[in-house]
């Protein structure tokens, strides 16, 4: 059997060192847009962006691909998977044959259509070779402007504050990460970000960003102006579908049902960029660590011909400053919050629940009862308030039985 | 040369339990799967965090920092970030102490 992995990150790395730790010895392609061997993303916001860990982190040693028989296309766009043809035609024309793909392309900052975007000096983050500009940017500046508070702005607003450098972040809600944690915990973010000396504007969207030769100011919709020496964007990522072609993607992602699968038999999307229907928080497309390396192994298991619905609760991390933020799971809305630990402190876990039902943990600075959580989120239990706000009930006593 | 250290009492890791000792320097976390004993290098190969502090299930612990699992019997890296194994030990209970066997440079 013929696989092709399309996409060169963590999900599709994953792929392949299962697909091969597990026994598959047929053909393996690997393609990747970038120059680079898959490396982890997440330190580009903060040891790699700080200057602490001064080489990427690569998933697998450079050597490790050709040595498991991996092909590898390296720097080079897919453009289209062929359904009908079973074929990814490459930037260049090249062609390759498959039996099975599977679409790891992930997701790419979103760059609205707001006036001096392209300016220098105004930077998004994404990629090894963004890291390596903005940490060369950040090197020569005493301020940084940051266009929204989600994870990524929250990390970097850290690590520069860390390096040195004064920060305002314009945030569109009322607090950090609003959207995603509401205002009681999003709130807890900005108190650590207030406490580290960041200015926010909460309530603001940018509107132009102005510059003779490169980024000066920034234009808020409240009509400020805030200087800067640079300015960085993150209001989130739109998936890099397109190699799906329109039969299979949309803008919302790659739709795969719960075994990762896509409409074309063989064909499957994992990581960033699938649209997932999960069996238990329904259709969501999430951009995590450990779930791209979950879904690449369950993908991987399916081609072995163990087929697996993936059903993982989803899991991540976010370090900023000296606090360690997890959080499980997947709620856009909750009707009660259960908090073991004091906020105030910021050393806590808070339940969100909807009907009774655990639906997402957060973590701050609390260790092990984020991820001790997952299988009560997965099973959708029912757990009692009052053993998740004692502190020394431990949530594996909660756990379903197994099996 | 190697030299058995002794580290505890007997009885000191219960069934299901995780601890971690300095042994000579070294952070060694010892795991109790249903009443045997292994010992393994308690810092994780992706970004050296303990793993003592992490959970057990089974034989396989999971890292509290990046979720990265390893198989406590043999040391083998078999989920999440990590590739590299941990060491594994030897370990004993003797004479009324929980005892790790260390290598010893000369």
């Amino acid at each position: 059997m013929d696989v092709v992995v399309v996409g060169g990150g963590l999900a599709a790395a994953s792929t392949i060192g299962t697909l091969r730790g597990e026994g598959f010895d047929g053909r393996l392609v690997l393609i990747g847009e970038e120059s680079l061997p898959p490396y982890e993303r997440p330190p580009l916001s903060k040891e790699y962006l700080r200057g602490e860990d001064a080489e990427l982190r690569l998933v697998r040693p450079p050597d490790w691909y050709a040595d498991n028989g991996v092909e590898t296309r390296f720097g080079v766009r897919a453009e289209r998977l062929l359904a009908r043809e079973r074929e990814i035609r490459l930037q260049g024309g090249e062609r390759i044959g498959f039996d099975a793909a599977v679409i790891a392309t992930g997701s790419r900052p979103r760059r609205p259509p707001i006036p001096g975007l392209e300016l220098d000096g105004v930077f998004d983050l994404r990629s090894a070779r963004d890291a390596d500009r903005l940490r060369a940017a950040a090197a020569r500046a005493s301020s940084a402007v940051l266009v929204g508070m989600g994870f990524i702005g929250a990390e970097v607003a850290a690590s520069f504050r860390q390096m040195g450098l004064d920060v305002t972040v314009v945030e569109a809600f009322a607090t950090p990460l609003e959207r995603v944690l509401g205002p009681v915990l999003g709130g807890a973010i900005g108190a650590l970000h207030r406490d580290h000396g960041v200015e926010m504007v909460f309530g603001e969207v940018a509107e132009r960003f102005e510059g003779v030769d490169r980024f000066e100011a920034l234009v808020t919709s409240g009509g400020r102006r805030i200087e800067g020496d640079l300015a960085v964007v993150g209001i989130g990522v739109e998936p890099a579908s397109e190699v799906a072609g329109p039969d299979l993607g949309t803008e919302g992602g790659i739709p795969v049902d719960a075994a990762l699968a896509t409409a074309v038999p063989g064909v499957y999307a994992i990581g960033d960029v699938a649209l997932h229907d999960h069996p238990v928080f329904g259709p969501v497309r999430v951009e995590h660590f450990d779930k791209a390396i979950k879904q690449g192994e369950t993908v991987a298991r399916t081609l072995l011909g163990r087929r697996q619905v993936f059903d993982d609760a989803h899991w991540f991390w976010s370090d900023q400053y000296d606090s360690q933020i997890q959080m499980s799971g997947f709620a856009t809305e909750w009707d009660d919050m259960v908090v073991r630990g004091s906020i105030r402190e910021r050393s806590f876990a808070a339940f969100l629940l909807k009907d009774g039902v655990l639906r997402s943990t957060f973590t701050m600075n609390w260790k092990l009862d984020c991820r001790r959580s997952m299988p009560l989120i997965e099973a959708q239990a029912r757990p009692d308030p009052r053993a998740l706000a004692d502190p020394d009930v431990d949530l594996r006593r909660l756990h379903p039985p197994k099996g | 040369m190697s030299d058995w250290v002794e580290v505890a009492s007997v009885g000191d890791v219960a069934e299901g339990e995780l601890r971690s000792y300095t042994v000579l320097d070294r952070a060694v976390a010892v795991a109790n799967v249903e009443g045997d004993l292994h010992a393994f290098e308690d810092t994780c190969t992706h970004q050296g965090c303990s793993l003592s502090e992490g959970d057990l299930d089974g034989t396989i612990v999971e890292c509290p920092c990046h979720g990265g699992r390893f198989d406590v019997t043999t040391g083998e890296a078999v989920g999440g970030p990590p590739v590299d194994p941990v060491d594994v030990l030897d370990v004993r209970e003797e004479e009324g102490s929980l005892q790790i066997r260390i290598r010893v440079d000369e």
